[in-house]
């Protein structure tokens, strides 16, 4: 089968909803600008790229209709490039880059796009105009389960204390403020322009925020329960893009390959328990690569919340050492759509920036299920 | 109007900021400048930590967020060059004369020709004000003296000096009188002007005639509640919210400017008391309680007033006092000359501040209405000093008086001769004055009041709870005249009687009354009544009732205009939501509020409230959207806290008018109603798009999640439940099937019956008629 790699990753900075930098700003427009940055920052000829595959979780709005092929439009790709809109939830930018990996295996491109986006300002969650199926609301009504107790099912399940919670989301400050502070993230992030202003700055991240600042909060979606707003990732404006190509064409137009993508896996879950997700998802990945978790090295794991990820944690094994070097979403925010690609690139970036062999990227998707995509050193 | 186009506020306190603050309400670009804070980083931090604590203050200085983003904070060292091109500046800094002055120089120095300078001082007069100032600056200053609260209170006081030019008196009287609607009142160059020199008289008095008389401060705010129609304060009350510390700088003013045979210098006393009470922190609500104080620590809670004699805390007691159960009965009449103490506290009290304010005339003002209109809108009286002696009678009042050995003022005793303070002749209301003449009480250009075409006239029809009356011009206003304008079958079968008497000869109907509310709604004792009996059919023939009526007002051949003012609730609201067009005060406090008494709107409220989120085009589409809306506004029983809050919220349309001055609602609404008469057409009934069950499980969703965050009870589940199942159209509602009106209104009709049946429901409205106050069960 022919090798897949991921040979560039940027994003746009994360801002808060609602309140941040990047409200004003349509989220088409956001994904163009991103899509555009990286088509400058790796090279990769316009004309040689296949399709523009977008995740995105709420599809309508300023990023309805089919919104992949309008980014073609505003980041002024060629007519030939196509677009195509994936919704898969929080793990929509993920998909993207496993549907242009099976498309290069099939030899049916060689270099594709894939992004995500979401404007959490200006399509807020659940979209407009939500109509659940009335028999199924009644007879399953864990199909529509609000995420916030997913997250206080897991709390109970794995009896993870609130104290643990609070300590969890610091540390993703702490790392995220210090990836900050020495300019990780400027190499990864594209400036946005607005209406002659220019956004290049993370929004979300607390450097100053504390254990005392954390244990204030009240529960945020059951007031008997422990998840509260600082133990979620914030609702955010963001979008991040990887370029997916074969290994071959790679090599022959000299673009810098960051990881190989070894596998991949999507695993489903009961809803209610939506946050545990990666962990099916991650050992489906991992056989398909012949790995145990032991062997990877890197491993970026969504941060939806604090107690779905410590369940992850415990359920994998994940030892914390290796899990979301530079900060996770708790700090630096999750665009619902734009995250799969932002802890994808993240993980091939920082495989290569730490010389190491394995990485995993994996996350929890609303509806119950888990994404996972493991990939290897060049 | 158009002069003043931009306002300068110096001095960001409680009244400078709140007067900036209503400045932002009315639209008006202002600049609120206080002095530098000592050793601030920050240098407009004094401004902006003032606007700040005004977006917080309760009731909200701010009619809408936008106002406050009218409001630019900047300090007088920096800034001075701002108010080179301010239309009118407002001074409201410390009350010092030699501080004012400095500051009046550095304005001079800025401001441009043409600009006015008023200053917002309660104790200063103006002539020490520009004396010594150039001619320039006396020519363009004057005192506008506003109350506090500012957006609330209507009184402004307007003092001109001799040498201030009129046409600057006339900017500022007409941009206060429409655009801030104020109650413009000319005073006299004279200490505290009119309001405060009778107000802290009465207070004064007030309080040294319950020491005197040994009446509790319970006791003597009942007593004295009743008697000046300020039933929610008194006298003590009153002071615990103007301030203790304040009432005692007054009380030093006056005692040094007055001079020394002034009445005031001999009734006003020291009061270590207060002075104990300010040291320890006791200075009002504003402090740790006053007269009173919510006991908030210990195993019980309640409330606690103090002890006049011994300054401890005690828990409060309801008065009981034989004079209090007289007076409420047979009024003021009754309760003055009533034996015990209750009614030696009211006669001692009153007939010292009527015979003091009638002593005061012409001194401190032009006429005795000009004094009524001060101490009702500056002091909330319900009626003022010479209404109050009319309804005394003024030949007893004078012939008591004399009684009692006391002197009675020239004016008192040349009305009681004529026959006392106003009058009315040839269908006009007069007032007496100080030449022993009655002239007509003056009325701003075109205003139109009820009071005064009731005097003129008898009504097209009448009952218990509403009249018909001709306006003139072809238009016949409905009045509801009910406790709080409250609905009730009478009303409408005063509807009814419109219904018919309109077209046969006038040409449109504008629903107004000139009470402090528009309606409360429907009177819910009625329908507890109902409902305690089981009477089910009764309410379910009021429901459908209601709803024929306030149809057939929406699609009759005439246009109906409502005028709205204070509160317009439930049903009240729903009758608004069926009239062609609102001309609305500011101050209107429009609301679905049947939900916190266990119900849904079933009077069309859903029904009207769906086609006008449905029809609004700025509105997001699709078929959940007007509903989610909704079921936020009415499920949440939200009540617009301004008419720009009503029109966010959709109780006002885009085309209802807002107008700041009360006076001119009746006015304005007879206006519009004239307006629409021409080609009229009755508007058509549309179909409405609904979500059906789909949108039903969407709003479940959300109810599950307030409920989760205990931010939802069982019964409100129920309640907004059924509230669901209305806005989305019922279980057969689809998007491709749009749901007539008639549909809509037997859903309200269905949730209802339901819901009034249940047991938590009845608790509900029993507690809200027991205790104004909604039940959370």
């Amino acid at each position: 089968m022919k090798s897949v790699v991921i040979a560039g990753y940027v994003r746009s900075p994360f801002t808060p909803a609602n309140k941040g930098q990047l409200a004003k700003v349509r989220p088409d427009e956001l994904a163009a600008q991103v899509v555009k940055g990286l088509v400058k920052k790796t090279g990769v000829k316009p004309d040689d790229i296949e399709d523009v595959v977008l995740g995105c979780a709420f599809p309508e709005g300023e990023q309805g209709l089919n919104v992949a092929r309008l980014v073609v439009f505003l980041a002024e790709l060629p007519l030939s490039v196509t677009g195509t809109t994936v919704n898969r939830f929080c793990g929509s930018s993920m998909q993207a880059i496993h549907i242009a990996t099976g498309a290069i295996q099939m030899e049916a491109g060689e270099a594709f796009v894939c992004a995500g986006v979401e404007s959490m300002t200006r399509v807020p969650m659940p979209g407009f105009n939500l109509l659940p199926h009335p028999r199924l609301y009644e007879s399953y009504p864990d199909a529509y389960i609000s995420m916030g107790f997913t997250a206080e099912n897991l709390a109970r399940h794995y009896q993870i204390p609130r104290e643990a919670q609070d300590n969890f989301a610091l540390a993703s400050h702490r790392k995220a403020a210090a990836s900050e502070a020495a300019g990780n993230f400027s190499s990864e992030t594209i400036a946005i322009a607005h209406r002659g202003e220019t956004v290049d700055k993370d929004g979300c991240i607390r450097p100053t925020t504390s254990r005392e600042a954390l244990a204030k909060l009240e529960p945020a979606f059951d007031k008997k329960g422990t998840v509260t707003a600082g133990t979620s990732a914030p609702l955010t404006d963001g979008a991040a893009a990887v370029l997916v190509c074969s290994e071959d064409y790679a090599k022959r137009k000299g673009l810098e390959i960051l990881a190989r993508i070894r596998s991949i896996a999507v695993a489903g879950c009961p809803p209610a328990m939506m946050g545990i997700g990666p962990v099916n998802a991650t050992r489906k990945a991992l056989a398909r690569a012949s790995l145990t978790l032991d062997t990877i090295d890197i491993i970026e794991l969504n941060e939806a919340f604090a107690a779905q990820t410590l369940a992850c944690v415990e359920e994998l094994s994940i030892p914390l050492e290796k899990l979301n070097l530079e900060g996770g979403a708790l700090a630096l925010g999750h665009p619902l759509g734009a995250s799969g690609a932002r802890i994808t690139g993240k993980a091939a970036s920082l495989l290569k920036k730490n010389a190491a062999k394995y990485a995993l990227a994996t996350m929890c998707i609303g509806g119950g299920q888990g994404i996972a995509t493991v990939l290897e050193a060049v | 109007m158009t002069e003043i186009k931009k306002v300068a506020v110096i001095g960001a306190g409680v009244m400078g900021g709140a007067i900036a603050a209503h400045l932002g309400n009315a639209g008006v670009p202002t600049v609120l400048m206080d002095i530098l804070p000592k050793a601030a980083k920050n240098r407009n931090a004094i401004a902006e930590g003032a606007l700040e604590k005004l977006l917080r203050t309760e009731p909200p200085a701010f009619m809408q967020k936008k106002a406050a983003h009218l409001i630019t904070a900047a300090n007088v060292e920096d800034h001075l060059d701002l108010l080179a091109d301010i239309d009118w500046i407002i001074e409201a800094i410390v009350e010092d004369l030699k501080t004012k002055r400095n500051l009046y120089w550095l304005i001079e120095k800025v401001r441009k020709a043409g600009s006015v300078v008023s200053s917002n001082t309660s104790t200063l007069q103006l002539a020490k004000l520009v004396d010594g100032m150039p001619e320039r600056f006396a020519q363009d200053f004057l005192i506008t003296h506003f109350f506090n609260p500012p957006r609330y209170m209507r009184l402004l006081e307007l003092v001109a000096g001799p040498t201030t030019r009129p046409d600057a008196v006339a900017v500022i009287r007409d941009f206060a009188y429409w655009c801030l609607g104020k109650t413009v009142v000319p005073c006299n160059d004279t200490p505290g002007f009119i309001a405060n020199r009778i107000g802290a008289f009465w207070l004064q008095c007030g309080v040294a005639e319950a020491v005197d008389e040994g009446l509790s401060v319970e006791e003597a705010d009942a007593i004295m509640g009743l008697s000046m129609g300020v039933p929610k304060t008194g006298v003590f009350g009153l002071l615990d919210l103007i301030g203790l510390d304040l009432m005692l700088k007054v009380d030093a003013s006056f005692a040094e400017i007055l001079s020394a045979n002034d009445p005031y210098q001999a009734i006003r006393r020291d009061m270590p008391l207060l002075s104990r009470m300010i040291e320890r922190g006791y200075t009002g609500r504003k402090g740790k309680g006053g007269f009173y104080r919510l006991k908030a620590s210990g195993r019980e809670s309640g409330n606690e007033a103090i002890d006049l004699t011994s300054g401890d805390y005690r828990p409060t007691t309801k008065p009981v006092l034989e004079s209090l159960e007289v007076g409420r009965a047979a009024g003021l009449d009754a309760l003055i000359k009533h034996p015990d103490k209750g009614g030696r506290y009211v006669w001692t009290v009153l007939s010292q501040t009527l015979t003091y304010a009638a002593a005061l005339v012409p001194e401190i003002a032009g006429d005795v209405h000009a004094v009524d209109r001060a101490m009702q809108l500056g002091y909330n009286w319900m009626h003022g000093p010479f209404e109050l002696i009319d309804r005394l009678g003024a030949g007893y009042l004078a012939q008591r008086l004399k009684n009692d050995g006391r002197e009675v003022p020239v004016l008192l005793a040349k009305a009681a001769a004529a026959g006392g303070f106003y009058r009315v002749k040839a269908g006009r209301l007069q007032h007496f004055t100080a030449s022993g003449r009655y002239f007509g009480v003056p009325r701003e250009d075109g205003v139109l009041l009820l009071s005064d075409i009731k005097l003129a006239g008898k009504p097209l029809a009448e009952n218990g709870s509403a009249s018909l009356w001709d306006i003139g011009d072809g238009i016949v206003c409905l009045e509801v005249h009910t406790k709080m304008n409250t609905i009730d079958p009478d009303v409408f079968s005063m509807i009814r009687k419109a219904l018919e008497i309109v077209p046969s000869g006038y040409k449109s109907l504008v629903i107004y009354n000139e009470g402090q509310h528009f309606s409360a709604g429907v009177n819910l004792g009625l329908a507890l009544f109902a409902a305690n009996v089981a009477a089910w059919p009764t309410i379910e023939d009021l429901l459908m009732q209601g709803q024929e009526i306030y149809e057939a007002l929406k699609y009759s051949a005439f246009p109906v205009v409502g005028a709205a003012s204070g509160l317009a609730l439930g049903g009240g609201c729903e009758l608004l939501l069926h009239c062609d067009a609102v001309q609305a005060h500011v101050e209107s406090y429009i609301g679905l509020v049947e939900t916190a008494v266990g119900l849904v709107p079933a009077w069309g409220g859903c029904k009207e409230m769906l086609i006008r989120l449905s029809v609004d085009p700025r509105r997001p589409r699709g078929p959940l959207s007007p509903v989610a809306a909704l079921f936020e506004t009415i499920g949440f029983a939200r009540t617009a806290r301004s008419a720009f809050e009503a029109k966010e919220l959709g109780f006002l349309r885009p085309t209802d008018g807002i107008i700041f001055n009360r006076d001119r609602l009746l006015v304005d609404a007879k206006t519009r109603a004239l307006e629409l008469a021409k080609g009229y057409r009755p508007p058509d009934p549309i179909r409405l798009t609904l979500p059906g069950p789909a949108g039903k499980a969407a709003l479940g969703l959300a109810l599950r999640d307030l409920r989760a965050k205990s931010e939802a009870t069982a019964h409100d589940e129920a309640v907004a439940g059924a509230l669901a199942e209305v806005l989305t159209g019922g279980p057969e509602a689809d998007p491709i099937e749009p749901v007539s009106e008639d549909e809509v209104l037997r859903l309200e009709r269905a949730a209802f019956m339901r819901l009034v049946k249940t047991e938590a429901t009845l608790a509900r409205i029993e507690h809200m008629l027991a205790t104004g106050k909604p039940l959370r069960n």
